[in-house]
């Protein structure tokens, strides 16, 4: 079926409640319908399998209108249908679609928090983003949002954190986080544990939350760039890519083949030093230092390629809007075959290490196991998807940029536990390195830019990228003047969560440390863990105790 | 004090200050940084740059750590549990902030959650300016903080703004 076949069916399914259908860009249908029918058109997309709910973007459409939308983003392929509710400001009341589609409580409460939207049947109030001192009913993403009507940070509460552990009736809770030995952005999640078996989980984000969509309105379109490269400094090109090639395709502006090729190429090697990092992690988790030194070790050779490239060892900024910065030359292009070569050898050690490492193992195979249908029902994106046979990659569902003219194989594995996931993103890695050798050799000539307009002509835009954790989608609306009107960014891990939350339960707790590092998210933790024995005698943990309770559990 | 105890209390010194600077325990916060910063101090504890063998060690627990490196703008809702961590360390405590964020907010200077610099917050004694700073940078921060360690710096300086449960 070809993109215009794909939707002419999504627009048979919405019929019944279409209002309206806009075609805003050839890939894309917009049907607008009112809230009460939401569900329903939500079920008729969800029930005939049509794509998934990839994003639900809020817009504040003004003080004037006092209106907000909500736009429900489904993706299938490289189709994206779009389902627009407006509805007037004091009174926007939408159903919510959680118990249909489960991410969509993370995407709900999102805007709860940032716009005001209230979910009927959500009933949760836990903030997610904003901070716990965050004054009622000020919601930052609308457009009369001043700096002024959130109240100055509150008198310090000591003993009114939210991160302590209770125990209360039959259940306690064990806190993770905010703050991490070592590694990532800091999040906190509480796990409710009977004995050595989780019962619950829940976690809150917002701690490294800083309120990047807003700031997008007030800077230009250039400085945008720099903005939304410092969104994640491990996946920092690959925001600035989905950003720029959003713009370009406003501006209908083609960019230089030579500069897609360079894109793709840094995108790759991005995707490397991405998974190289997350093996060595999961690898310290499992309390296998060996090979998280080794595999950082290694990792400095993408470091120095890119750093040869780009000038920077992060945040690179190879990205321009209407090209790239940088060239590849006859220097750079051996090296990257170099390095190439050598972490292909090593790549291929490693997926023998994970694969047969006893000790390994143990951690990994058969634990956290999500099946295809619980990965579908989840929503889940990137290479966890992939783990659990989900042929789910932006990069060859939608080429975009060098994708077409380079195109990437997909590597799925259909076990779905830990094992797998390791798997699938150490093969990965060798199709990466296969494509990155074949850009080099074959780069087009030609300029590197193209000239870009100040001023961004009005209009919305989807632009949907693979990073290394899963599709990244951006929802960009210009209206027509120096800065964007709205940017909306849903990053894979939030949908990623849902797994996290859901595979804990039922688990040991031994296995809690290996479940979150296996879904690769972007995410810190600990201050302390508190447990409670059979004893029943109280101790506190680092989560580096826990880490090691792990190790020595599966000694046993 | 007689004489003899202060020649003992300076021998004492001499040793603590010995010790401390061959084996710095450090805890990494993060703020509400990129990431970008996190990785680079990870990667200066891996093979390449090896700061291990100077005895420095990232410790998880902040009550065993003497130097707390923090990375990123502070959000809001980061700025109680930094100032809690801060808390927890043991006197005498020494503070590095790492990357542009972290010294002026960065990119995200103006943001609506993002509180300032970590030295409206706490006080910092070492300054690590780059966005992110590379491994190098971060080793010669430590370095520049280890010197003022030998010329006889005892503990932080209290600064104007620090919250009056931290000057306490």
């Amino acid at each position: 079926m070809n993109i215009e076949q794909v939707l002419a069916q999504a627009e048979q399914l919405l019929a019944a409640w279409n209002k309206e259908t806009i075609h805003p860009e050839s890939n894309r249908l917009d049907v607008v319908i009112v809230a009460d029918d939401l569900r329903a058109a939500v079920i008729a997309l969800h029930d005939a399998h049509w794509g998934y709910l990839s994003a639900i973007t809020g817009l504040d459409l003004g003080t004037a209108s006092a209106q907000l939308e909500a736009l429900y983003h489904f993706c299938n392929g490289p189709a994206v249908a779009s389902l627009r509710v407006r509805l007037p400001r004091d009174q926007a009341i939408l159903p919510s679609i959680a118990d249909i589609i489960p991410p969509a409580s993370f995407f709900e409460r999102e805007l709860q928090e940032m716009l005001g939207f209230t979910f009927s049947g959500l009933n949760i109030s836990a903030r997610l983003f904003l901070s716990d001192d965050w004054p009622e009913n000020v919601y930052p993403l609308r457009a009369d949002f001043t700096l002024d009507q959130a109240a100055p940070v509150a008198v310090r509460q000591p003993d009114k954190l939210p991160e302590q552990g209770f125990v209360g009736g039959n259940t306690f809770v064990i806190p993770i986080g905010p703050q991490h030995p070592a590694l990532k952005e800091p999040g906190h999640f509480e796990f409710t544990v009977d004995g050595e078996i989780v019962t619950a989980a829940r976690m809150r984000l917002g701690y490294a939350h800083r309120g990047i969509e807003k700031a997008a309105e007030s800077r230009n379109w250039i400085q945008n760039l720099y903005l939304f490269e410092r969104i994640c400094g491990i996946c920092s090109h690959t925001h600035a890519m989905a950003y720029s090639i959003g713009v370009e395709k406003l501006a209908q502006v083609e960019i230089p083949a030579r500069a897609q090729a360079i894109r793709e190429l840094v995108a790759g090697l991005e995707r490397i030093h991405s998974h190289l990092l997350w093996l060595g992690v999961t690898a310290h988790e499992a309390g296998f230092d060996t090979l998280f030194m080794y595999s950082w070790r290694d990792r400095e050779t993408v470091m120095n390629l890119l750093e040869q490239i780009t000038g920077n060892r992060v945040n690179y900024s190879a990205n321009l809007l209407g090209g790239v910065k940088c060239d590849i030359g006859l220097e750079q292009a051996k090296a990257i075959k170099e390095g190439i070569t050598y972490l292909e050898t090593r790549i291929r050690h490693y997926l023998e290490v994970v694969t047969t490492d006893t000790m390994f193992l143990n951690r990994t195979r058969n634990i956290g196991t999500i099946t295809f249908a619980e990965a579908e029902n989840f929503g889940l994106l990137g290479p966890t998807a992939r783990a659990s046979g989900i042929t789910r990659d932006v990069r060859i569902e939608a080429p975009y940029g060098a994708y077409t003219r380079f195109p990437v194989s997909v590597v799925t594995e259909t076990k779905g536990d830990l094992e797998a996931r390791c798997v699938v993103r150490l093969k990965e890695l060798l199709v990466t390195c296969l494509a990155i050798r074949t850009i080099v050799d074959n780069l087009p000539e030609g300029p590197l830019t193209a000239r870009m307009p100040r001023k961004i002509p009005a209009g919305e835009t989807i632009s949907r990228i693979e990073a290394p954790r899963g599709e990244l989608l951006y929802f960009i609306k210009s209206n027509g003047g120096e800065t964007p009107a709205r940017v909306h960014i849903r990053t894979p891990s939030l949908c990623n969560w849902v797994s996290v939350l859901e595979k804990a339960v039922g688990r040991q707790l031994a296995d809690v440390p290996m479940l979150i590092a296996g879904m690769d998210p972007c995410f810190s933790c600990n201050d302390r863990v508190v447990t409670v024995r059979h004893t029943g005698s109280n101790e506190n943990w680092s989560w580096k105790q826990l880490r090691e309770y792990g190790i020595e559990y599966y000694k046993r | 004090m007689n004489a003899n105890e202060q020649v003992w209390t300076k021998v004492i010194n001499q040793v603590r200050t010995w010790a401390r600077m061959n084996s710095i325990w450090a805890v990494h916060f993060n703020s509400g940084s990129c990431n970008g910063c996190d990785i680079e101090i990870l990667a200066t504890l891996t093979p390449r740059y090896d700061v291990e063998r100077f005895g420095i060690k990232l410790e998880g627990s902040p009550r065993h750590a003497d130097v707390l490196i923090v990375t990123g703008p502070v959000t809001r809702q980061a700025r109680e549990r930094l100032i809690r961590t801060y808390e927890q360390m043991p006197e005498p405590k020494f503070v590095i902030s790492v990357g542009a964020c972290s010294i002026s907010g960065g990119v995200f200077e103006g943001c609506y959650n993002c509180v300032g610099s970590v030295d409206d917050v706490i006080p910092v004694d070492v300054f690590i300016p780059g966005c992110p700073p590379r491994p190098e940078a971060v080793i010669d921060g430590i370095v520049q903080l280890l010197t003022e360690l030998k010329g006889g710096k005892a503990r932080a300086p209290q600064k104007q703004n620090v919250p009056e449960e931290i000057a306490a």
